[in-house]
């Protein structure tokens, strides 16, 4: 491990001051999960690290009818056992609770899974699909960005300088249902090959009139599978028309190989878990 | 299961929890990692980036500049660390010698320079800023690209081939040649042959032949490899402390590598955090040369990262297998190409792959040759049974194939031609008293395989149900051993030994003693004592650590006891044959009024003015007749035929371990051996890019079951007792890693009906074998 200087900020605005007073290469150390880890056995070596666990702001999460407020430095396990998140925001729930292992997940926060931006976090897709808003401050005042916008490519985001202070999900109708899941090799403490989340909303009949399908360690972010989605709506969700959907969202993956599995592999992880995903969707939405 | 009436016992046989356990748990224990030494450097080592790469240049001026860093020191040096001033890294052929790299790195990760700062951070620094000046050289690293005419050679050709760490695992009788002639990557060949394979085969009714593959491996200890060495300039004296499952074997290779006289070096094997094979010598001699040259201690803990990419991994296997069997389920004929990765240093057990390939089943007609081929990834070293799992998942997906193609039971075709007692292995060498048909044959009438139809019949659309069954075993190592019991003042008893304690051996010792001197357990301490304190044993290796050191400790209670009733029967006027050890006490038989107890008894050997020499037992023995062990393991598996995920639902190990001296001890080496062998079965893998660099040098990537992917396991012992073991003991260790892969395999195709080819069968191993992935070549199917 490399030496570094570390300070501990104990408010958002303090965070900010010392990116800038410091300026080029400073990173943010919130559960310290993936940074640390990073700085002691890869080679990361930040000029300075920035301490965000004094900052009290950033540990709030609540719910109320408009939708859910998490602090970025909220806890896996605080999101993962909560009794709203789990009801209703349940494909957060599902990615959440299965974040590297219970040690993990006591440490590890939502801001850091999703500033780390990896393709693979088991947050992004969940947040995708249910529309999640990433609120942002920085020596400018603050900035919302919609989820789908904040990565940028493979562990890089649209922060300058700047703090993400929570993230907001608006609260989805009774009729909706989301759902997440990942392969493994394992059955914990792993990474995903392949996560797909999906959301559906259903109508007095039964049809799909809304459906967000998200891919993760498929393509440089987390990604939208809009023909999947489209290939959803419109209609009621049965096996053929989700198998349908599988396809359509094989056909948008874009996947590398690496030891995690081949391109060929996971496009086809893509198609039965999407498959898989948008039952068990329906299922919560009918539940 | 007890298939041989024996004595009544007080200690022996019954289950004890470890006598270290508690200071492991509280944080007590002192590991090589914890040792600080007062002014001692920290070392950090520069590793090359090419798997094939001469070293032009290496400039340290930039890294001595940094703040804390002391000195950089390249392979040249060396002979500055030498009594003879010879220099044992110059042209080195095999890696024990290769302290550093000269001239030319062999494979990623391989250390060229050795970085000693005052702190960590400092020499992580001095590290970067080395500046190594490399011309790539072309790379080999497919094995059957490497054995082609005109591959690139992935070294200079092989002088000098090491196969001491296989042979601290197992005494073969074999001879392997080196190779001669014109350099080639095959650094070592060995042959068997029996009989009349082409013979054999036109009488087949079946006949299976495939390739399989099988993949390296880490040793899976969680403690990386760690060495302090400190020498004293003034005194000639240089102490190494160790990460080592044998420090007489530490001391031994220093002092052949430096040409160091052994009154002059003391290493301490520190309690180690797991070895699996793996943690024999190699960076002590590195870590004793740099304290030489320093002139001050100096330490190196490997990173996770260092460890796996650059210790010594198990090998990958490529085995052609070609067997025949009749109709009525005997063997005709097999024909075996083994051919086992060395890296780029030579030392893989291709010996082990072919003989223990070739043994296990009454083979009529035989033909093996194992081959030990050299490519520039690191060189291998042993681990748990070294080669044997490699082997036997070749072999038992051939048994299991034949068997079903044939429609006959694969459990009773086994059965029908297990080695027995007498038998000759491969090498004509015949097998000493053995319990492979015990074995088997209770694995064959546990309930899981018994119900495997209606395990089957437990399958849905997308989730395949499948019990598979195979057999290993492992032949034992043999090396001399001796030990010392001591009685003390107050009556109790002392006892030491060189041999380091990773399994427990030392609670079964501490159980040896109480048995043999009739006395409880917490009577008797063990002490691990070090190459300067300690009477020789050799390494905690080759399931033979019980096995020998506990009959030294056995001979020398015997001796204690018998210098105690001496000194009884001269104080009590009685004869030392009507005397008897008892509730602390020497007495005479029928006369418990007629008696010396044993603090009374110490006093008179020990205090001022004593009548009576100390007592001290002394056992050294030799050890000559293996006893082999043998183990059948059953698993039960889910197969999701859209992911390819294998879920493991069930798991029975069957083991002959002749007499289970500790069974709690001893079921925990069943267990975890039967966890190693699932993660060779499914997990664990190096996986390396078409540069050579290692993709997965971290536990994330490199899988190792973790409690959750691990199913209940049922340990059941058998005990067939071994000719020369303590008691009837057998070696526990290995044999229980050899089978698990094998299993699995076998569980696998009962479950889809096709077969992986190569282990561990990943997700997507199991979806090209099915062919719902890939264009279906690899779907060869069963």
């Amino acid at each position: 491990m490399r030496r570094f200087d570390y300070y501990r900020a104990i408010s958002v605005d303090e965070a900010i001051a010392l990116l800038n007073e410091h300026g080029e290469g400073g990173m943010l150390l919130s559960g310290g999960t993936d940074l640390l880890v990073q700085i002691k056995e890869a080679g990361l070596a930040p000029a300075y690290v920035v301490g965000l666990s004094g900052i009290d702001e950033l540990r709030e999460l609540r719910s109320n009818g408009d939708g859910l407020h998490i602090g970025a430095g909220v806890l896996m396990h605080e999101v993962a056992s909560d009794g709203t998140v789990q009801a209703q925001y349940s494909a957060l729930c599902d990615g959440a609770g299965v974040v590297g292992s219970r040690q993990t997940r006591n440490m590890a926060t939502v801001g850091g899974n999703v500033c780390n931006a990896a393709p693979s976090a088991d947050t992004g897709p969940p947040l995708s699909v249910l529309d999640a808003t990433v609120h942002v401050a920085g020596g400018g005042g603050t900035r919302e960005v919609a989820i789908d916008d904040f990565w940028t490519g493979p562990g890089r985001t649209v922060l300058d300088s700047e703090v993400v202070t929570h993230i907001t999900v608006p609260a989805p109708p009774a009729n909706a249902g989301s759902f997440y899941e990942r392969h493994t090799p394992r059955q914990i403490m792993d990474i995903a090959a392949v996560g797909t989340a999906v959301y559906v909303e259903l109508d007095g009949d039964g049809n799909c009139s809304q459906a967000r399908i998200a891919l993760g360690a498929v393509a440089p972010t987390v990604v939208r599978a809009p023909a999947a989605e489209a290939a959803l709506s419109g209609g009621p969700i049965t096996a053929a028309r989700a198998a349908e959907a599988g396809r359509a969202a094989a056909g948008e993956a874009t996947p590398i190989s690496d030891q995690r599995g081949s391109a060929e592999f996971r496009t086809h992880l893509v198609e039965v878990m999407t498959t898989r995903s948008i039952l068990h969707a329906a299922e919560r939405a009918q539940g | 299961m007890t298939t041989e009436t024996r004595p009544e016992y007080s200690s022996v046989g019954k289950r004890e929890t470890r006598i270290e356990g508690a200071g492991k748990v509280t944080g007590g224990a002192i590991y090589a990692a914890d040792v600080q030494v007062p002014d001692m450097l920290h070392c950090k080592l520069v590793h090359s980036p090419h798997a094939h790469a001469r070293i032009v240049s290496i400039d340290a001026t930039k890294a001595l500049a940094i703040d804390g860093v002391e000195r950089v020191i390249v392979a040249e040096d060396f002979g500055q660390a030498v009594k003879d001033g010879s220099n044992p890294a110059i042209d080195a052929s095999n890696r024990g010698a290769a302290l550093l790299a000269h001239k030319q790195a062999v494979f990623t990760g391989e250390p060229v320079a050795a970085v000693l700062a005052e702190t960590p951070s400092a020499a992580e620094e001095g590290v970067e800023a080395v500046e190594v000046t490399y011309e790539v050289l072309p790379h080999v690293l497919d094995l059957e690209a490497a054995m082609e005419d005109g591959s690139p050679l992935a070294r200079p050709p092989v002088s000098d081939i090491d196969h001491s760490e296989e042979e601290a695992h197992v005494t073969l009788d074999v001879d392997t040649e080196e190779a001669e002639g014109k350099p080639t990557n095959v650094a070592s060949h060995v042959s068997f042959t029996r009989g009349d394979i082409e013979a054999g085969f036109a009488e087949s009714d079946v006949i299976v032949e495939r390739t399989w593959r099988s993949a390296s491996m880490h040793q899976g200890y969680i403690e990386p490899h760690a060495t302090v060495a400190d020498f004293k300039p003034a005194t000639g004296e240089l102490t190494v402390w160790a990460a080592t499952q044998g420090q007489f074997m530490v001391r031994d290779t220093i002092m052949r590598t430096l040409k160091w006289p052994e009154t002059k070096l003391r290493v301490i094997g520190c309690e180690l955090g797991g070895g699996f094979g793996g943690k024999m010598t190699l960076n002590s001699p590195l870590v004793a040369a740099l304290s030489v040259i320093a002139g001050r201690p100096v330490k190196l803990v490997l990173t996770r990262a260092e460890d796996i990419t650059a210790a010594a991994p198990a090998p990958r296997a490529m085995i052609n297998l070609k067997t025949g069997m009749k109709k009525d389920g005997s063997l005709t004929a097999i024909e075996a190409s083994v051919v086992y990765g060395a890296g780029a240093y030579p030392g893989a057990p291709a010996a082990v792959g072919a003989l223990l390939g070739t043994s296990f089943y009454k083979w009529p007609n035989l033909k093996a040759d194992g081959y030990e081929v050299l490519t520039n990834h690191v060189s291998v070293g042993a681990i748990r049974a070294p080669g044997t799992h490699n082997a036997m998942h070749a072999v038992e997906q051939n048994i299991d194939e034949m068997a079903r193609q044939l429609d006959l039971d694969a459990g009773a075709v086994r059965l029908q031609n297990v080695s027995q007692t007498g038998d000759p292995m491969a090498s004509g060498q015949e097998f000493t008293k053995i319990g492979l048909d015990e074995t088997v044959t209770q694995a064959i009438e546990h309930p899981l395989w018994k119900n495997r139809e209606a395990a089957k019949a437990e399958s849905t659309d997308t989730k395949m149900v499948g019990v598979g069954l195979a057999i290993g075993g492992w032949l034992g190592g043999l090396q001399p051993a001796a030990a010392e019991v001591m009685l003390n003042n107050d009556g109790t008893v002392n006892a030491v030994t060189g041999v380091n304690d990773i399994t427990g051996t030392n609670t079964s010792f501490a159980q040896i003693l109480a048995e043999e001197l009739n006395i409880s357990l917490d009577q008797i301490n063990i002490t691990t004592g070090d190459t300067k304190t300690a009477p020789f044993a050799g390494m905690s290796a080759g399931s033979k650590t019980l096995f020998t050191v506990g009959r030294a400790l056995r001979e020398a209670a015997i001796d204690l006891r018998e210098q105690m009733f001496e000194v009884a029967a001269d104080r009590l006027e009685a004869n030392e044959n009507d005397l008897e050890l008892k509730d602390n006490a020497v007495s005479v038989k029928g006369s418990p009024d007629q008696s010396l107890g044993m603090d009374r008894l110490a006093s008179m050997t020990t205090g001022f003015g004593a009548l009576y020499k100390p007592l001290v037992g002394s056992g050294s023995i030799a050890a000559r007749i293996q006893a082999p062990g043998f183990t059948a393991q059953l698993v039960k598996v889910e197969v999701d035929t859209d992911t390819g995920n294998v879920e493991l639902k069930d798991f029975a190990i069957v083991q002959d371990v002749g007499f289970a001296i500790n069974p709690l001890s001893v079921e925990g080496q069943m267990e975890g051996g039967a966890v190693q062998g699932m993660g060779i079965g499914l997990w664990e893998e190096y996986i390396y890019d078409d540069d050579g660099k290692l993709r997965n040098a971290g536990l994330l990537d490199y899988r190792m079951p973790t409690a959750a992917d691990v199913p209940d396991i049922e340990s059941l012992i058998v005990e067939v007792p071994s000719e020369d073991g303590p008691y009837g003991a057998r070696g526990v260790g290995e044999p229980s890693i050899t089978a698990g892969g094998a299993a699995i395999a076998n569980a696998i195709a009962d479950a889809i009906g096709a077969r992986v080819s190569e282990i561990p069968a990943t997700p997507e191993r199991v979806l090209r074998a099915l062919g719902t992935v890939g264009d279906g070549a690899e779907a060869a199917g069963s």
